[in-house]
């Protein structure tokens, strides 16, 4: 309990840090970084609870990204919603699709669960492609995404726009922590390190695993929002497999043993394609680069390697301490 | 005891210190910086990376043609003009961002977006919140400027427009099908958007004008698509009497080099709007003769002293021959140029879009060596639009027919009534 506290304040205190952003007159350049990274973190947080905890690799989980953000727009375009009306349906909808996909999904594992989820996310791809008098194909919504005042928030504003998406990305990063720290997470966690071991325990292994699909795709599809609030559309890339591997090399930047690796991953990620982009095109080549360095340099991301070594050296202290209790023992009993 | 801490508090005021540095300078120093120069900051997202990198590469060419012109003039109230290039790799968002980032990080006062169509409206987007000067130089979607649900105040288009060609090259097509009794019809263009819509509009159009014409078989390779044997395939099966094709750049090259092994071009006659720029021309191996083809640019279209001059200059200060793309952008930067000197320098967006809305320009471009932006949609008119039969080698298009202009914007009219866009 007290560590549940912990983290609510952890939460309350990354808010706070966030919404510091604007009132010390931060650049809108720096707002509109951390904006779009927020709304990457997102996916690449809600895909390590499949990857990192609970051990299923999904080549396809763009596609939530994407219903979240298409939901949200046409909703939007549509006039008949607010912007939490739209918001609680596109959540709905992302749930409803990933319950869908999830319970054919969660059946398989390994290879043949992350190549299943990649056939559903081109098959979705496909569909925005393909129904252009209702998603605009490959062009995507066009004409802007309404942004209506609701109880006096006016999202037109881009300093409320930032507000409202710092709030919706720390609950969502709080709801992620609640999750991976209750009973359910380390249900995760077991299934991840020995499903049969999980089975025998009585454990509904696919229920779990089908509760955990769905509350990261609904996390991936707040993401998606988010950042249909900031390009002010949706397009059909959000769906695309490359932008399900940009969420992998996130998690693999950042590190998958820490929780927030990932997001750590998505700020190195990003921050590397905003430097090099403005100082050459070959910004797939220094991205290669980074990466092939980090994999075979460090094995590990970054925050992985960090918690790595202070785990050895609390360890080594312990040990020391420990040692040192022998020693004196072993002095008192010579003497 | 009190030193040591004294200087671990000293210690993490540095690395603290060092890390804010370090966040300005990858975020926020590049505007500190740049900003000093006084130079008028144009952005301009376009796609640097990638299979169509040329189209980025030929629209800046283009761009700087002009610019360096204007500054080795001096300039205007003694600022240049200085071209800030991002690479947004075509995806709609980091086109977005990438925008944003001009304008805000970089502080450029103008946006021209040498993007292609997706990309184009999320740019239109960013612009309607900004409000600074935007000139779309690619996108050749008509509903970008035509759909007034989408219409942005100072957001203009130097690009050609997809209902244009669809006219123009309809009314042409039309000609010939009935002088050689053109009257089955095969299709093969992109499995996209702009393939979709490009190739419907032109077979809708060439019906217009000949009724007699009918299409007996449609293909949609996939953009990008690397072997066209099943297509080709399928156009000998069809036994078409014509062919019409909206693939362009390196699939356009691909279908031709893979069409040329089965005699496809001896077979049929053929209609390509993309055929006939150097950046393909350059690449096939084996360029078809007797090929319909779409104007784009060419040094002999118009067959002036002007144009060959600019080509010429072209060549020798970009270091590769200019695309379709290098005219649109060429114009984009010329009518910036004229609205500064109508503002005496004021970057201002809706000044700039005031200036703009209705100019004509003196333009080798033009087909009656002028071109107007349009006022009531935001759009270019009277640029040159034809067809002309290819030939193998220079100046591979001969016997090239301008479109005449009026026909064009009576039908178009008509378009937009039937989208819905105007009463």
């Amino acid at each position: 309990m007290a560590g549940r506290w912990r983290d609510l304040g952890l939460a309350a205190l990354g808010l706070l840090l966030l919404l510091l952003v604007p009132v010390f007159g931060a650049p809108p350049a720096i707002r509109d970084f951390i904006m779009f990274g927020m709304a990457y973190g997102l996916l690449a947080m809600s895909l390590n609870l499949l990857i990192g905890y609970t051990g299923l690799v999904s080549f396809g989980h763009a596609m939530f990204f994407a219903a979240g953000a298409y939901a949200f727009g046409l909703a939007m375009q549509s006039g008949k919603f607010s912007i939490p009306g739209a918001f609680v349906l596109a959540i709905g909808f992302t749930a409803l699709m990933a319950l869908i996909v999830g319970a054919i999904c969660v059946r398989l594992n390994e290879i043949y669960f992350a190549f299943l989820t990649l056939a559903f996310q081109m098959l979705f791809y496909n569909i925005i492609l393909g129904w252009v008098s209702f998603t605009g194909g490959d062009q995507g919504l066009m004409g802007g995404i309404p942004r209506p005042k609701f109880l006096g928030i006016d999202l037109a504003d881009r300093t409320q726009l930032y507000i409202f998406c710092s709030v919706a990305f720390v609950v969502c990063i709080a709801i992620l922590r609640q999750v991976v720290t209750s009973p359910f997470g380390y249900t995760l966690r077991m299934i991840r390190d020995n499903q049969e071991r999980a089975a025998f325990l009585g454990i509904n292994v696919i229920m779990v695993k089908l509760a955990c699909f769905v509350i990261s795709a609904c996390i991936a599809g707040v993401g998606g929002i988010l950042l249909t609030l900031f390009v002010s559309g949706a397009y059909p890339n959000f769906g695309f497999w490359t932008t399900s591997g940009e969420a992998i090399f996130m998690i693999l930047l950042g590190g998958s043993n820490v929780f927030l690796g990932p997001l750590v991953g998505t700020v190195i990620l990003r921050l590397l394609n905003d430097i090099t982009v403005t100082y050459t095109s070959h910004t797939e080549l220094v991205l290669g680069i980074v990466i092939l360095v980090l994999v075979l340099g460090l094995r590990k991301g970054p925050l992985d390697l960090l918690a790595e070594r202070w785990e050895n050296r609390r360890q080594a202290k312990a040990q020391a301490v420990r040692d040192a209790a022998d020693k004196d023992a072993q002095a008192g009993r010579d003497a | 005891m009190t030193s040591t801490e004294s200087r671990r508090a000293s210690r993490r005021q540095v690395l603290k210190g060092a890390g804010a540095l370090a966040a300005a300078g990858v975020i926020g120093a590049p505007a500190i910086s740049k900003a000093q120069t006084g130079a008028i900051k144009i952005g301009v997202p376009t796609i640097l990376s990638g299979r169509v990198a040329i189209l980025g590469q030929t629209s800046v060419g283009g761009l700087k043609v002009v610019f360096d012109k204007f500054n080795a003039a001096g300039g205007i109230n003694g600022r240049k003009i200085e071209m800030v290039v991002r690479d947004s790799k075509g995806a709609p968002q980091e086109a977005a961002k990438v925008t944003r980032d001009l304008i805000n990080n970089d502080k450029c006062e103008i946006i021209l977006d040498a993007e292609a169509s997706s990309a184009a409206f999320a740019v239109q987007e960013v612009i309607r919140e900004i409000g600074v000067l935007c000139i779309h130089s690619n996108s050749e979607t008509s509903s970008l400027t035509a759909d007034p649900k989408l219409h942005v105040p100072t957001a203009f288009r130097t690009a050609r427009q997809g209902i244009h060609d669809a006219i123009g090259g309809g009314d042409y097509a039309a000609k010939i099908a009935k002088a050689k009794g053109l009257k089955k019809w095969a299709t093969c263009s992109p499995d996209y958007a702009y393939g979709r819509s490009n190739t419907a509009e032109f077979m809708e159009y060439a019906k217009h004008f000949d009724g007699n014409i009918q299409v007996v078989e449609e293909s949609w390779p996939k953009l990008f698509q690397p072997d066209y044997t099943e297509v080709v395939t399928k156009l000998l099966n069809a036994k078409a009497d014509a062919m019409y094709s909206a693939l362009w750049g390196g699939d356009l090259v691909a279908f031709i080099d893979q069409a040329n092994l089965y005699g496809l071009f001896d077979k049929q006659a053929s209609f390509m709007v993309n055929l006939g720029d150097y950046g393909v021309v350059d690449q096939v191996k084996q360029f078809p003769q007797g090929v319909y083809s779409g104007g784009r640019y060419n040094r002999t279209v118009p067959a002036t002293k002007e144009n060959e001059e600019w080509y010429q200059n072209y060549v020798k200060t970009q270091k590769h021959k200019p695309t379709n793309w290098s005219w649109e952008n060429a114009v984009a930067a010329e009518f910036v140029v004229e609205a500064l000197k109508k503002t005496d320098g004021d970057t201002n967006g809706k000044k700039m879009a005031e200036a703009i809305k209705g100019m004509t320009l003196r333009s080798q471009f033009g087909t009656k060596g002028t071109v107007t932006m349009r006022a009531e949609d935001n759009t270019l008119i009277d640029y040159i639009i034809g067809y002309g039969v290819s030939l193998s080698k220079e100046p591979y298009v001969a016997d090239f027919q301008a479109s005449a202009w009026e026909p064009i914007i009576e039908l178009e009219k008509q378009w937009k009534k039937k989208q819905g866009y105007i009463s």
